[in-house]
């Protein structure tokens, strides 16, 4: 069963496009969705939870069709806004509890779901303060664990590190990451940043202008464009050089070498082995390079490395 | 080591629930819960309640003093003050504490919501924009009909104890229990969607309570200048203008009097159904309107 299954999604506006004949195919995992601030993500997400209709085209979700079984798809995703959705004076346990009832959870078990999801997100003492008073790191992890504290089986993370500083940045995607792999909770994150969509998804969909650009595994990109970095405890320049000679795109640098992935890159590893092995060096690290993604989507580069709005 | 292992273990303890999942109506229920709390500022600060628990005293307070009088100098108080006259503008105060509680409740119900921007968290959840709605619109009703069912269940009880036997006031007065039940029901749908309608307008909270409080304060002005002044039909209809003389209208016709009663209504000269369609009326439209201020609201 595909998690998000949509055929010729069209939304339009009276003055634009906002998604044009989107036809998405994933499965279950964590999903990056990619693109610049306004090509449309967030109204894709919203589309997929059933709070806005499509103009033209259908969508599944979880095997439900959003347009029609929107309230039972419902039960079973949770979503994370992109903006500030708190009220400032009542505590992170007493909303999170609220809202776990108004997902359908029994007034005890929901509780109890609010504790243990408030503590997975890492807030613990601070609970029972006032949402006011939290820091922005702090209101999105409330945010997160409204998302989950009903236990779905989908969770639409809508640019879940806005506004956070670096450490804060780390945390989160860390916290997905968790989310995803050990607890087994299907994530669509939208992020106009290749690098978190990198480190944490397992498949990506790539929009732009409101029209599908791309869909697959990240390992399908990364290996398709990649290049690997080889760190050698000799002279690298030798090693790409020696590289070069059989054919492979190399150049050195110091004791790195970087080395274009070529076909299923059975052959480069090959090669690079061979030549360490005939230079006599040893291989201290060999890893494909984390920029690869950004490879991929150069032309896009500008506006995806827009200062993001805080 | 092992012991941090067991730590983060323990950190990590997160758990699928299992459990039932109650659907759309215990959404539903749970946020009409939530509302009706809200409304009288349970489970929050002190400084939430002073304003809609006051008003609720003072909305009570002419049934208590009657009952007190009644206590103290054993008068049979039923004569005194009927129950129909209580929301009336002959008692005047307990009405304008209903339309304070409105002014004071619904922008807190509604513009919440809209001004923390939590709407896209219900909305994302079982229950509907409707359901949502309805939720919020039922908490204010119901939160209206404490106080309009409470004064008049202490001004019953009371009577009933005061007189010689109990048994025998109950058998003989069983017949207002009705005519006060519905007219509670339609005071409170009445006023609740009057002001749910005002305050979805803004998320501001104090201009949401001063549009409420605005109508209730220039309408029966304009009403009484219409029906006093012109000595035609048109003038004539002015009176529904009043919401305070359409509670008046169709309580005096519910309790089975006539709803001439007061210079206005008499001027006004209309049947009681009258007012009594009017309001339904006026409740019906002005809940489609926050249904569909709901069903448009974009997120």
């Amino acid at each position: 069963m595909p998690l998000i299954e949509t055929h010729g999604l069209t939304k339009q506006y009276p003055a634009v496009t906002a998604l044009d004949a989107l036809d998405i195919d994933v499965e279950p995992g964590v999903i990056g969705l990619v693109g610049a601030n306004g090509a449309g993500k967030s109204t894709l997400i919203k589309i997929l939870l059933g709070l806005l209709p499509a103009t033209r085209g259908s969508a599944r979700v979880l095997d439900f069709d959003v347009a029609h079984e929107g309230s039972s798809l419902r039960q079973f995703v949770g979503y994370m806004p992109e903006h500030d959705c708190l009220p400032p004076d009542i505590s992170a346990t007493e909303f999170v509890a609220h809202l776990a009832q108004v997902s359908g959870l029994p007034r005890a078990a929901a509780r109890e779901r609010t504790a243990e999801t408030l503590r997975h997100v890492g807030l613990f003492e601070e609970r029972y303060r006032n949402l006011g008073g939290y820091s922005t790191g702090m209101k999105q992890r409330v945010k997160l664990a409204q998302a989950l504290v009903h236990d779905p089986r989908l969770i639409f993370l809508d640019e879940p590190t806005n506004g956070l500083d670096p450490a804060g940045r780390e945390e989160m995607l860390e916290l997905v990451r968790r989310t995803g792999s050990e607890f087994g909770i299907a994530i669509l994150m939208a992020s106009h940043l290749l690098g978190e969509i990198e480190r944490v998804c397992d498949a990506l969909i790539v929009i732009d202008g409101g029209r599908l650009v791309r869909q697959g595994a990240v390992a399908e990109f990364t290996a398709a464009l990649g290049s690997l970095e080889v760190e050698v405890d000799g002279d690298a320049t030798s090693l790409a050089a020696r590289l070069t000679e059989r054919g492979f795109e190399a150049r050195g640098e110091g004791a790195l070498a970087y080395v274009a992935l070529d076909g299923d890159g059975e052959e480069t590893y090959d090669a690079i082995r061979d030549g360490i092995v005939d230079l006599d060096m040893g291989l201290v690290r060999l890893e494909q390079r984390r920029q690869s993604l950004e490879d991929l989507f150069r032309p896009q580069e500008e506006s995806m490395a827009e200062p993001e709005h805080v | 080591m092992s012991e941090r292992a067991a730590g983060s273990i323990y950190d990590l303890g997160y758990r699928r629930y299992a459990g039932v999942r109650l659907g759309r109506w215990h959404s539903a229920f749970s946020l009409y819960v939530h509302g009706l709390r809200a409304a009288f500022g349970l489970g929050r600060r002190a400084s939430s309640k002073i304003f809609p628990v006051g008003l609720a005293i003072i909305a009570a307070i002419p049934a208590i003093g009657y009952l007190m009088a009644a206590a103290f100098f054993s008068i049979d108080i039923s004569d005194v003050l009927q129950a129909e006259e209580y929301y009336s503008t002959t008692t005047f105060f307990p009405q304008v504490a209903l339309m304070l509680f409105v002014a004071a409740v619904a922008p807190e119900l509604l513009g919440r919501d809209q001004r923390h921007a939590t709407l896209p968290l219900y909305f994302s959840r079982a229950l509907s924009r409707y359901d949502y709605t309805l939720a919020r619109f039922g908490a204010m009703a119901t939160a209206l009909l404490a106080l309009t069912l409470l004064p008049q269940a202490i001004l019953f009880l009371g009577n009933a104890m005061v007189v010689e036997s109990f048994g025998d006031y109950f058998r003989e007065e069983w017949g207002q229990v009705g005519p006060i039940i519905g007219s509670s029901i339609l005071i409170s749908v009445f006023l609740a969607a009057i002001g749910m309608v005002i305050a979805a307008q803004t998320s501001r909270r104090a201009f949401a309570t001063i549009g409420i409080i605005a109508p209730f304060i220039f309408l029966p002005s304009i009403a009484t200048v219409l029906v006093e002044m012109l000595d035609n039909f048109t003038g004539r209809i002015g009176v529904f203008l009043n919401p305070f003389l359409v509670i008046d209208g169709f309580t005096y016709w519910l309790f089975g009097a006539s709803a001439n009663v007061g210079d206005q209504l008499r001027d006004a000269n209309f049947a009681g159904g009258a007012y009594f369609l009017f309001a339904l009326a006026v409740t019906v439209i002005a809940l489609a309107l926050l249904l569909r201020r709901y069903g448009r609201q974009s997120l």
